[in-house]
């Protein structure tokens, strides 16, 4: 059976690179840098996200970095760095700039908070700064909400991959509106779509591939679970059995039941009656 | 002397610097960083041909964990 499943793998293009897993994985909030260094291997996501903040003055540690960079490094994975904390398309654009200087990637996960309280995406500022960037050679992956309408004007100005969130950031509360996200999907099945926030059980993940998203990311469900790496573990197979489920072809609901069970032959049929 | 703000602090380095003397003077060592200077980025490319001057604000940013 695993060799059959091997077999049934795929594998899929995003920003220019092909890959095998469809599972993105965060570097944050884990107990440890330990931890997070195993929980990234075993999820078997080949894209990690990462960040910048404001580096202390002497740091002299590794070349200017630091443990967790040195890790990142070692593992061997694609960087995808974030804007997060920006509140205006100008702080994204800027931090874009420069994490493509440090991370050498044009990759950036594309955050532009709108709303403190539940860190909803700014659409505005987002497409204004999903243009800007695009014009500047980046490959924009956007965070956004489930609104038809603002992915569809991200993909007027180029976005090849968008990025709606299921429910909010680290809420664990699954997809809100799957049937928004399935818009989406049968609205852009061109474009790479990815599942961006809100996931908090490896179910969620399964649901979101199985509606045919190209892949999910997620950092909060496996660095909060009481055992990341076990919990990395099973998103690595909740993803796989929610694309292979998406790829089997999953059958359509019935308003009724109907047997499973071959009625034909039957025995006992009618024939003893009270 | 001229004052700037540096990550949110104030401090003091000397007049006339470019980014690249001005970050040996404020200690920041290695290349695992990225600059902005008033907001906007500054490419390693261009660090000792852009002048620091009184009152600018400096970002000076590194990886960290990121979700």
């Amino acid at each position: 059976m695993t060799k059959f499943i091997e077999a049934q793998a795929d594998t899929w293009e995003i920003g220019g690179k092909t890959l095998n897993s469809r599972l993105l994985i965060g570097s944050a909030l884990y107990p440890s840098p330990a931890n997070m260094e195993e929980a990234i291997k075993i999820s078997g996501a080949q894209i990690v996200t990462v960040s910048l903040r404001r580096q202390a003055a002497g740091d002299t540690t590794s070349k200017g970095g630091n443990q967790f960079w040195d890790i990142i490094k070692s593992i061997g994975i694609e960087v995808l760095p974030n804007t997060a904390g920006s509140h205006s398309a100008k702080e994204a654009i800027t931090t874009a700039q420069m994490a493509r200087e440090v991370f050498g990637t044009n990759w950036v996960k594309l955050e532009v908070i709108g709303d403190q309280y539940n860190l909803q995406p700014d659409p505005f500022e987002t497409v204004k700064a999903a243009e800007i960037l695009i014009k500047e050679g980046f490959e924009v992956f956007p965070y956004t909400t489930d609104d038809l309408v603002v992915a569809k004007r991200l993909a007027d100005v180029g976005c090849k991959i968008i990025m709606p969130w299921g429910s909010m950031i680290g809420s664990g509360k699954g997809l809100m509106n799957p049937d928004n996200l399935l818009a989406i999907r049968k609205q852009f099945p061109e474009l790479k779509l990815i599942i961006d926030a809100g996931i908090g059980k490896p179910s969620h993940a399964t649901q979101a591939m199985e509606l045919g998203y190209d892949g999910v990311l997620l950092n909060s469900a496996i660095a909060l679970a009481q055992d990341p790496v076990k919990m990395a573990d099973a998103f690595r197979v909740s993803v796989e059995a929610g694309r292979l489920g998406y790829e089997a072809g999953v059958m359509k609901e019935r308003e009724f039941a109907s047997p499973s069970t071959p009625t034909v032959g039957t025995p006992f049929w009618h024939q003893f009656k009270d | 002397m001229i004052e700037v703000i540096v990550n949110g602090k104030r401090t003091k380095i000397s007049s006339g610097l470019n980014i690249k003397e001005a970050i040996t003077a404020l200690e920041y060592k290695g290349e695992g960083f990225a600059l902005a200077l008033n907001g906007t980025f500054v490419a390693i490319s261009t660090y000792e041909t852009t002048i620091v001057r009184e009152n600018d604000s400096i970002e000076i940013l590194a990886p960290v964990q990121g979700g």
